[in-house]
């Protein structure tokens, strides 16, 4: 196991709070040059833990259910880490746990076409009809998810899970002395940050006028319309 | 008498492969810590010599028990040079990695500097132990 100070120190800082981080502290671009101090296996390794932790903002994709489960146990597999299987399993749990609640509120469905990953995923089919799963007590931030979700507060139960999510892989950074873990730790809050601020409303709605401007310049629908108005006038 | 010897050249021996290790551990720290600070680069540099005392004591400790190599001057000797070097290894290594830690935390927060180089003086007051006593007990060595 390598340990990675020149790395961690090199590494810029990341508030104890998500919603405390308003912009990232460093480019992708930059922070990827950093991480070329890794070792081969941990690169390797990095990039499955990112695959895993983070395939939900990108996935669009009609591939089952099913198929993504296999995929992702496959992958869960060649994170040697005992401490950062956990943080992945966790985000994986809490994604499960999310799913089967949208999941069960559709019409029709039925507990056993479900699929999941990780340890309650059986106990998810087994109590299907009950309002947590009968899982609240085993899962302590499932309450909240529960009823952020009843309220249909879908931004906030976002912010919610993030935060849970950030607070743990902090424990786990702080925890870990200048090892793989506290690199791939921070690789991944930084990962939520990104996704956090891509998906800020008021971003989305500059780069929705930035990107509609580009298109009306480029396909000339600007000039049709101002011919228009001149042939009208 | 074999021993012996390895007991006078230990502590130098052994304080300087832990010198080795503790200034190379907190020195990558303070390189990448160059890389993510704009001021404060002397300090970084500074703190990642702490570990190199130990070498020093260690030769100090070295010329405390040269003395003329006997069959009764050799197992004292030995004791002595040994466990202390050993002292002065362990503890420039993991005084080097309190510095490391001491330099990641002062990049983050440079108000906790003085704070954050707490733990590194303590471990450095373990080897003062070590060196003190081996030094205190050498005069009891036959000469």
């Amino acid at each position: 196991m390598s340990a990675y100070y020149t790395l961690v120190t090199s590494l810029p800082w990341l508030p104890e709070k998500m919603q405390r981080c308003r912009d990232l502290p460093i480019s992708r671009i930059a922070l990827d040059r950093r991480l070329s101090l890794l070792a081969d296996e941990d690169k390797q390794r990095l990039q499955w833990a990112e695959a895993l932790y983070h395939r939900f903002a990108s996935r669009i994709s009609l591939q089952p259910d099913q198929d993504w489960v296999k995929e992702w146990q496959t992958l869960c597999l060649k994170i040697d880490s005992a401490p950062l299987h956990e943080c992945i399993l966790l985000r994986l749990e809490m994604q499960t746990l999310l799913a089967a609640l949208r999941y069960r509120q559709r019409d029709r469905t039925q507990a056993e076409h479900f699929r999941g990953i990780g340890r309650w995923t059986q106990r998810i089919q087994q109590h299907w009809q009950e309002p947590l799963f009968g899982l609240e007590g085993a899962i302590p931030y499932l309450e909240e998810m529960g009823k952020l979700f009843q309220q249909g507060l879908s931004g906030d139960l976002q912010t919610f899970m993030d935060d849970y999510l950030w607070q743990d892989l902090l424990r786990v950074e702080r925890s870990e002395h200048f090892t793989f873990e506290t690199v791939a730790c921070f690789v991944l809050r930084f990962g939520l940050a990104e996704q956090r601020l891509q998906s800020d409303a008021d971003a989305a709605l500059t780069y929705f006028a930035t990107l509609s401007d580009d298109l009306m310049q480029h396909s000339g629908i600007e000039r049709q319309l101002e011919q228009m108005f001149e042939d009208f006038s | 008498m074999a021993l012996g010897w390895a007991g006078l050249y230990g502590p130098m021996a052994l304080g300087a492969i832990g010198s080795m290790i503790g200034c190379s551990l907190a020195g990558q720290a303070a390189a990448g810590a160059l890389l993510e600070t704009e001021t404060g680069h002397g300090r970084y540099i500074g703190i990642s010599a702490m570990p190199s005392s130990q070498s020093i004591y260690g030769i100090v400790v070295m010329f405390a028990l040269n003395r003329e190599m006997t069959p009764e001057s050799a197992p004292g000797l030995a004791a002595i040079g040994l466990l202390c070097g050993l002292a002065l290894m362990f503890s420039a290594i993991y005084q080097g990695r309190s510095c490391a830690s001491a330099i990641n935390v002062s990049k983050i927060r440079p108000e906790i500097f003085g704070m954050s180089l707490a733990p590194a003086a303590i471990v450095e007051g373990f080897a003062v132990f070590a060196f003190i006593f081996a030094l205190v007990l050498s005069a009891g060595v036959p000469a």
